[in-house]
């Protein structure tokens, strides 16, 4: 049986919950947004990992601005040629395709190539160890290998192996997230080829030091820069690089290459092929 | 016996060269002499390789206004000019210099000492920006700059830090018994910058008892006051010293002389000395080499530039047992990876440890006892400091007062969980350094 004084309680909370309901129901009425369908649909087809690689905060930001300015020069980099001609449809324009881009790393110094100078055992986080000069290893230019970038990844492609990160090439989208995260700047975003040769170190040390600290680094020794017919290597500061323009890929550089590891990479149709040397 | 309020610890003084006088080091046969040995931005070069030079030259302009002047410490050839490690943790642009064995001056340097009351304020500061001279004590801020404060800022106590409370080193002290005289004139020479109603204080641990005789014995005449401080770390950090002696607070964001108060360190007031009324340039320094693996444990005046590897050697060897070698204290210093750094003008010690035993990157949760708070001495919390780095959250640590930590590490010396607390701090620091690098970029 419901008691008496129950009634009451219930027709009162009730009454205060329809009056709450009218009031909801009329500002919502009264102050309703209309939202753009279209932008709708495009952050929908848009990636939504918010890794700001377009220049926007987010993937709705984009999508809003889009719309709005209809501007064919935006990218994103993560959806790349695909996206771009999806976008171009729902908008009726012709979006720019972006330029494929990848990060690499310019080191090769793992732990069997590269040598220490000291025991660390502190943090083991890359910018805790530039603490004491450059991390323990030698060379001061190479990457630490304690992967404070893998972090930053939003797509996962990002690993250690052997004390030195490994760049996965079929998930890196080319948002450069992991570019400023490196105390020692190793990381790089560079065009993506079918095949591309690029020096792998980042040493600006002399050749005799370069060598000491590790055995797959750039001595500038200027072999690679005497066999190259297209011009298309140059040393700048006792390290080499080859100009991307310019490189016919060849591979005559890297028959000539002397150091133990090569330092001059090939990357065959986005898979990495490494260049070992029978020493 | 007066002291800073907030927290401090006592590790073990271990002050094994107290005893031992001061020892010159003969001219070793090559110098490195690093551009950079100042905060600030490094010096600029103006020698080149093969170029001959006399002891005292300028060999490094200032470049800039936060910047000093760098000399070369014996007559010889520059050998090279280039990186080299830096007993700061750091590479920086170094000149290396073949010594002649002559070690002649250049002329019209290292004179007779003059009477220096006839100098104006000017002259006696750019003749201490002409000498080259930084803070002697460990942070290497150029002393004109400091004795310059912005014009309504009234300084109306100057304070001689001579607590060296770093364990093993006695460099200060010393230098406080060996040249008593120098010390005063020094200090004078700082408070006659200011005025009258500037009161002079010479701040010393009373640990140091023979210094603090000496000194007040010379200083009672000149209406200097020595000050006996308790022995606790960090009594000889700038804001804690201030704090003992004026019972004044730096609050987060301000300087010294925002509470009328300038501090120099016991060698930065030799130095003034000597280049006021010497006119002699910061070439040399007293270090004090210790700890249990090295031969025979010394304070020695040695040329800036003389490198780890010849000191180690005059100080009759490091033993193998060696496997932590330090510049600085035991508390603040930097572990080096090689002996092939050289002498800087802000080098106090170097230490030749052996640590195995203490437990090594096994940092474990915390358990909130709450240590480091007590000890702090900046009145943070560094546990939560820490955890916030750990997490990343760049934004709530500058909040929670990260440019306030000086990093004495004091946290990270009680911690029972061997938590690496100053370490999680630099690190923030340098995380957040590097964003707003990016951002004005
Ligand atoms: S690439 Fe840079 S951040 Fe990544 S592990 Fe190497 S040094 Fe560390
Ligand atoms: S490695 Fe990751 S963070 Fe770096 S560019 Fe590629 S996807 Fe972006
Ligand atoms: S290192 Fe910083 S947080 Fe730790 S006790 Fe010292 S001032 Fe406080
Ligand atoms: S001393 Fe260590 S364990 Fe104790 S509260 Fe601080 S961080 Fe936590």
């Amino acid at each position: 049986m419901i008691s008496e004084a129950f009634i009451p309680a219930v027709a009162s909370l009730g009454s205060v919950a329809l009056a709450l309901g009218l009031i909801i129901f009329y500002v919502s009425k009264k102050f309703h947004v209309e939202e753009d369908p279209t932008v709708v649909i495009i952050n929908d087809i848009l990636p939504g990992v918010n890794c700001g690689a377009c220049g926007y905060p987010s993937c709705g930001q984009f999508a809003e601005v889009l719309v709005e300015t209809k501007d064919s020069s935006m990218s994103c980099p993560v959806g790349g040629a695909d996206l771009a001609a999806q976008l171009s449809a729902t908008l009726g324009i012709t979006m720019a395709e972006p330029q494929p881009i990848t990060a690499v790393v310019l080191c090769q110094g793992d732990n069997d190539t590269a040598r220490e100078t000291a025991e660390y055992y502190g943090i083991q986080d890359c910018w805790a160890a530039t603490q004491t000069y450059a991390g323990p290893k030698q060379c001061r230019y190479s990457c630490i290998g304690l992967g404070s970038c893998i972090a930053f990844c939003d797509f996962g492609a990002m690993h250690l192996e052997n004390g030195l990160i490994v760049i996965d090439k079929d998930l890196c989208t080319g948002c450069g997230a992991c570019i400023p995260s490196c105390p020692t700047g190793v990381l790089v975003m560079q065009e993506k080829k079918a095949e591309r040769y690029y020096i792998a170190c980042n040493s600006h040390d002399k050749g005799a030091a370069t060598k000491k600290a590790c055995d797959a680094g750039c001595i500038a020794c200027q072999k690679c820069v005497k066999v190259c017919d297209d011009d298309a290597i140059v040393i700048e500061n006792f390290l080499a690089r080859i100009i991307q323009e310019k490189c016919t890929a060849c591979g005559k550089c890297i028959e000539v290459c002397p150091t133990k590891v090569n330092c001059i990479r090939l990357e065959h149709d986005l898979k990495e092929v490494k260049q070992k040397k029978a020493s | 016996m007066k002291t800073f309020k907030t927290g401090g610890i006592h590790p073990p003084e271990s002050k094994f060269t107290e005893n031992i006088p001061i020892e010159v080091m003969p001219v070793p046969a090559e110098l490195a002499i690093s551009l950079n040995q100042h905060l600030g931005k490094p010096a600029k070069p103006l020698v080149k390789v093969g170029s001959e030079v006399k002891k005292g030259q300028l060999i490094g302009d200032a470049d800039g206004f936060i910047s000093a002047k760098v000399h070369a410490s014996t007559s010889g050839k520059v050998k090279a000019v280039k990186p080299h490690p830096h007993p700061g943790g750091q590479y920086a642009v170094t000149v290396f210099i073949t010594a002649d064995g002559q070690d002649e001056w250049e002329e019209g340097l290292n004179t007779e000492p003059v009477d220096w009351h006839g100098f104006s304020k000017e002259e006696i500061v750019g003749k201490i920006k002409d000498a080259g001279i930084v803070g002697m004590g460990g942070a290497g801020f150029p002393t004109n700059v400091k004795l310059s404060p912005p014009p309504d800022k009234q300084i109306d106590t100057i304070i001689l830090n001579g607590a060296e409370c770093e364990p093993f080193l006695t460099a200060d002290h010393r230098l406080m018994l060996e040249s008593p005289q120098e010390v005063i004139e020094g200090l004078e020479i700082i408070a006659s910058l200011f005025g009258a109603q500037a009161k002079a204080y010479i701040g010393i641990e009373s640990n140091k008892k023979d210094a603090i005789e000496t000194l007040s014995r010379l200083a009672s005449s000149k209406g200097i006051e020595v000050v006996s401080l308790k022995t606790k770390y960090p009594q000889g950090a700038e804001k804690q010293l201030i704090n003992a002696i004026t019972g004044r607070t730096i609050e987060q964001g301000e300087l010294p002389f925002d509470k009328g108060c300038l501090v120099q360190n016991i060698g930065t007031a030799v130095a003034i000395y000597e280049a006021v009324c010497k006119n002699k340039p910061l070439v040399d320094r007293i270090v004090t080499v210790s700890g249990l693996e090295i031969g025979k444990p010394k304070n020695i005046r040695a040329v800036i530039g003389t490198s780890f590897r010849d000191v180690s050697r005059f100080c009759g060897d490091l033993k193998d047992s060696t496997n932590q070698i330090i510049s600085g204290g035991p508390m603040m210093g930097k572990a080096l990876f090689t002996l092939d750094v050289p002498v800087v003008k802000t080098t106090s010690g170097i230490l030749f440890i052996n640590n195995t035993g203490i437990e090594k990157a096994r940092e474990r949760t915390c358990i909130r006892c709450s240590k480091c708070v007590d000890v702090c001495p900046q009145g943070l919390a560094p546990w939560l400091l820490a955890n916030v780095a750990q997490f990343r959250e760049f934004d709530e640590i500058q909040l929670l007062g990260l440019a306030n930590c000086t990093e004495c590490g004091s946290c990270t010396y009680v911690c029972p969980s061997k938590r690496e607390l100053v370490h999680w701090i630099k690190y923030a620091k340098a995380l957040v350094n590097n964003r707003q690098k990016r951002k004005s970029a």
